[in-house]
């Protein structure tokens, strides 16, 4: 039973992390190449189509995986979460239909609508990228209101005997603050994801001495738009963690490790927590009262500790803390790469600064890194439960042999990493091949 | 919302959309999974492998997700049937998603790389993933016509192997030919030239053997499938579907040989839809039937969702499933002209 536990979550996490490296990309360069779509369609200036070429071909490399990946979500909710399956149907399943109304069927058909409209009708192809960037935008919101619901359930009442929940007010279910907190920062984060990677593809042909309007444009644009989202970020992921800590203390003093209950914790820049002593085994350089004011806005503000929650309702400490620090730091990494991207275009070195056109390059993982690492803060964060509160993870799998979900989880890593390899490669030999005249 | 209709009442009403809803999407993806399968037998060189995905580019993507609908629509409808329908088919449906993962990315993918080698490669995941797609889901629909191996508990005791009896094959094979006559029969709609021509002969002997096909696994249910005709006896006018069907396969035929291809085309669609319907009312209202013993299936009513999930769904679908029909149309009618051999977009 253990190993079955183990390995329906092993298999949830790689692909639902696997979808997720292909939907920020999606749900940004959607709205940016439908402005581009928009520009040419207004002053005809060729620039703008060759950017929507060019990032447009990207876009289509791109979702195809997006949407590929997404059947395997909708699958493995019946597949290997039956038992979740059967206890949050009525409240799980309407977003999820929600969405395959509203917004897979516009992307899909405007998908199509947009990559065969020929330039000719360049009102009506800009039209269709509008919708499909419309549909993608509108699909996060049906999802994270269902996990919403996992993280903070609300609208909802149990059934008299207690073996699913029933749905009370499917406008409480949206109106869920959890929902909107998670929506406005994956969506930044979507975003800020997009934005370095528009920068790394520009600073690749910058260091090839390739200075063409489609690239210089390209990275103007998107060095604004990294700026303000990671600027934007921090303030608002303060404050979502503030409300987090209130909702589930267990993942709240696990994103820091704070073991004991005290007020006026202070922070430890340097700290490595072990769950096995219940306390850090090192730590360095306290800032008194950091904590305390991040978590509560006050100096002095009062934080549950691990030690002092209900023992067998904590989530794996490290895993949580680790994924939050490594968020945070790369958070604070993104600041300084878009502000010094922007004071480099505004004195005109930027053409010529190859150490900071390289870092930008290597930079092109670290958002999907930090993106990954905010999920596991978040999914992670409020195990044990699957539903918090409601129902415990080991509750919610479906029984099934070991041997098939064996068998499914080897098809699946071979098909993703196919697929990946595949991807990767397509997408090199676009960026590599393009000289912006095209 | 919809205060006026009993549980039962909105639970029936689910069950009428979920048939639509399957009815639908085996009908829409019905020529891009055909296009699939002749592809790698009626394109001669990548000019014409070109026009086929032409033919089916701009639509297979929203068309799929109909399939979505009903697997979202069956898990916010029918939770219990959802769960176990995905449980008790774990392999098969684990299939099912390598079929749609491995058609999608070709058919996306086929020309994004100049290398013969790796068009070749993806025109096959092309054809196998479109093979495995209409097969599993023949099996599957066979099988929950003739019922799963469910005991008391809702314990399924079924194997893999034992999905494949005579029965649930002939279903496969009645898919995977139904889809091949639409998608001949499409690419005849929206081609010239030497694929159409090709794709018009193919036309006219796969529509016999659906023909065939279709009378043999209708009459097959009637006679050797227990409980089949139960529903049957008791309201006669479900007849028609199994009528409709067999009529709508005959005149696929018919236009087939006069080369009319657009109604040959819509006839096939309907038979395809009224042997998937003539099985889905013999079951009602059971969504698994239990082939141990009626008692053991689950049905619609124990399987529902609250009354308030029913009905604000039903209100979505009410508005929605219509606004959606309508632009995927209006879609259809962007893509008008005959798609020439070496005419084709960059896609
Ligand atoms: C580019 C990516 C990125 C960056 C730079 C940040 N985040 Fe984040 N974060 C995400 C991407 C992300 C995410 C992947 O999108 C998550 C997962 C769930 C969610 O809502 O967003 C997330 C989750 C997440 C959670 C967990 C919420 C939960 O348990 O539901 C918290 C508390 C924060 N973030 C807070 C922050 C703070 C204080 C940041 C300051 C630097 C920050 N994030 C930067
Ligand atoms: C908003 C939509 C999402 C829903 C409804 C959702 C739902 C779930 C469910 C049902 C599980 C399995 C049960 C469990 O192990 O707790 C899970 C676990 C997990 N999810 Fe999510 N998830 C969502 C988004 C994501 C994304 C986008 C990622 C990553 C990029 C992610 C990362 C994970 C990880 C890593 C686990 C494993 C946690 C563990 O087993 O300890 N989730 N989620
Ligand atoms: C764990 C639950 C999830 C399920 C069941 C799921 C399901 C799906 C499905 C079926 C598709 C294909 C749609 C199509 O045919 O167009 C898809 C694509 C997509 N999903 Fe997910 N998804 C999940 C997680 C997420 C999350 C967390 C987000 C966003 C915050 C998201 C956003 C998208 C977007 C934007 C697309 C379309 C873009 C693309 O193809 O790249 N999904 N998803």
């Amino acid at each position: 039973m253990v190993e079955l536990i183990l390995l329906s979550r092993l298999q949830f996490a790689i692909t639902v992390a696997f979808h997720f490296l292909f939907v920020p990309l999606t749900l940004g360069l959607a709205l940016l190449v439908a402005g581009m779509e928009t520009m040419y369609y207004r002053n005809k200036d060729e620039t703008w189509r060759r950017m929507a070429d060019f990032w447009g071909r990207i876009f289509k490399i791109n979702f195809a995986i997006g949407l590929v990946t997404g059947f395997a979500m909708t699958f493995q909710f019946g597949t290997n979460w039956g038992s979740y399956a059967e206890f949050m149907g009525d409240v799980f399943g309407p977003p999820l239909a929600v969405e395959a109304l509203l917004a897979f069927f516009l992307e899909g058909t405007f998908f199509g609508a947009w990559i065969f409209l020929d330039r000719k009708r360049q009102k009506l192809k800009a039209f269709s990228m509008w919708m499909v960037a419309l549909g993608t935008n509108i699909s996060s919101l049906w999802i994270i209101t269902a996990n919403g619901f996992m993280q903070n359930p609300v609208g909802y009442e149990m059934a008299a005997d207690g073996s699913k929940v029933i749905m009370t007010d499917f406008f409480a279910l949206l109106a869920n603050s959890y929902v909107w907190y998670m929506l406005v920062h994956t969506l930044l984060a979507a975003y800020l994801l997009t934005a370095f990677l528009i920068m790394g593809i520009c600073a690749y042909h910058f260091l090839k001495r390739n200075k063409n309007e489609v690239f210089r444009k390209s990275f103007s644009i998107a060095v604004v738009i990294a700026l303000a989202t990671s600027v934007i970020l921090p303030v608002l992921g303060h404050s979502y963690a503030q409300y987090v800590v209130e909702l589930q203390p267990a993942k709240g003093a696990a994103m820091d490790a704070i073991w004991e209950t005290g007020s006026s914790v202070p922070m430890y820049l340097i700290q490595v927590p072990d769950s096995s002593t219940g306390s850090n085994s090192v730590q360095l350089l306290g800032i008194p009262g950091l904590a305390s004011f991040l978590y509560t806005g006050s100096f002095s503000g009062m934080i549950k500790g691990l030690n002092q929650l209900p023992q067998d309702e904590l989530p794996p400490v490290e895993m949580v803390f680790w994924s939050f620090r490594l968020m945070t730091m790369l958070g604070s990494l993104f600041i300084i790469e878009a502000l010094l991207g922007v004071y480099l275009q505004k004195s005109g070195k930027l053409y010529t600064s190859d150490k900071y056109l390289k870092l930008l390059m290597l930079s092109i993982p670290l958002p999907y890194i930090a993106i990954t690492a905010g999920w596991i803060v978040a999914e992670v964060g409020r195990q044990p439960w699957i539903v918090y509160g409601l129902l415990k993870t080991s509750n919610g799998i479906s029984s099934v042999s070991i041997s098939d979900v064996l068998l499914s989880i080897g098809l699946i890593c071979t098909t993703y990493l196919v697929l990946i390899v595949f991807e990767l490669y397509l997408i090199k030999k676009t960026v590599v091949n393009a000289t912006g005249a095209e | 919302m919809f205060d006026f209709l009993t549980h039962d009442m909105l639970a029936v009403i689910w069950f009428f959309l979920w048939c639509v809803i399957w009815g639908i999407y085996f009908m829409v993806d019905s020529f891009s999974l055909g296009a699939g399968l002749l592809v790698p037998f009626i394109a001669r060189n990548k000019a014409q492998r070109m026009q086929i995905q032409e033919a089916v580019g701009p639509f297979w993507g929203g068309n799929e997700v109909w399939l979505i609908l009903a697997a979202g629509g069956t898990f916010a409808a029918f939770p219990l049937v959802f769960s176990k329908m995905f449980t008790f088919l774990y392999l098969p449906m684990m299939l099912l998603l390598f079929g749609l993962i491995a058609r999608g990315i070709s058919v996306e993918y086929l020309h994004k790389d100049d290398n013969p080698q790796i068009q070749k490669a993806l025109m096959w995941s092309w054809f196998a993933g479109s093979l495995l797609t209409s097969l599993v889901l023949g099996v599957a629909f066979a099988n929950f016509f003739k019922g799963l191996e469910i005991v008391s508990g809702r314990v399924y005791e079924g194997t893999v192997l034992g999905l494949f009896s005579p029965y649930a094959l002939l279903g496969g094979v009645l898919f995977v030919l139904m889809n091949i006559s639409s998608g001949a029969l499409w690419i005849n709609v929206k081609t010239e030239g030497a694929v159409a021509a090709k794709a018009g002969n193919l036309a006219k002997k796969s529509t016999f053997i659906v023909l065939l096909l279709a009378l043999v696994y209708l009459a097959y249910s009637f006679v050797g499938i227990e409980g089949f005709t139960s529903n049957y006896s008791a309201t006669p006018a479900l007849y028609l579907l199994p009528a409709i069907a067999v009529v709508g396969a005959v005149l696929a035929v018919f236009f087939a040989k006069k080369d009319r291809w657009f109604p040959a085309f819509c006839s096939n669609l309907i038979a395809f839809l009224f042997v998937v319907q003539s099985g889905l009312a013999s079951i009602y209202p059971y969504m698994l039937k239990s082939s141990v013993s009626p008692e053991y299936g689950i049905d619609i009513f124990e399987a529902a969702s609250s009354h308030m999930t029913l009905s604000v769904m039903l209100g979505g679908a009410l508005v929605f499933v219509p606004i959606v029909i309508i632009y995927q149309l209006w879609a259809y009618t962007l893509f008008k002209e005959k798609i020439k051999e070496g005419e084709q977009v960059d896609y």
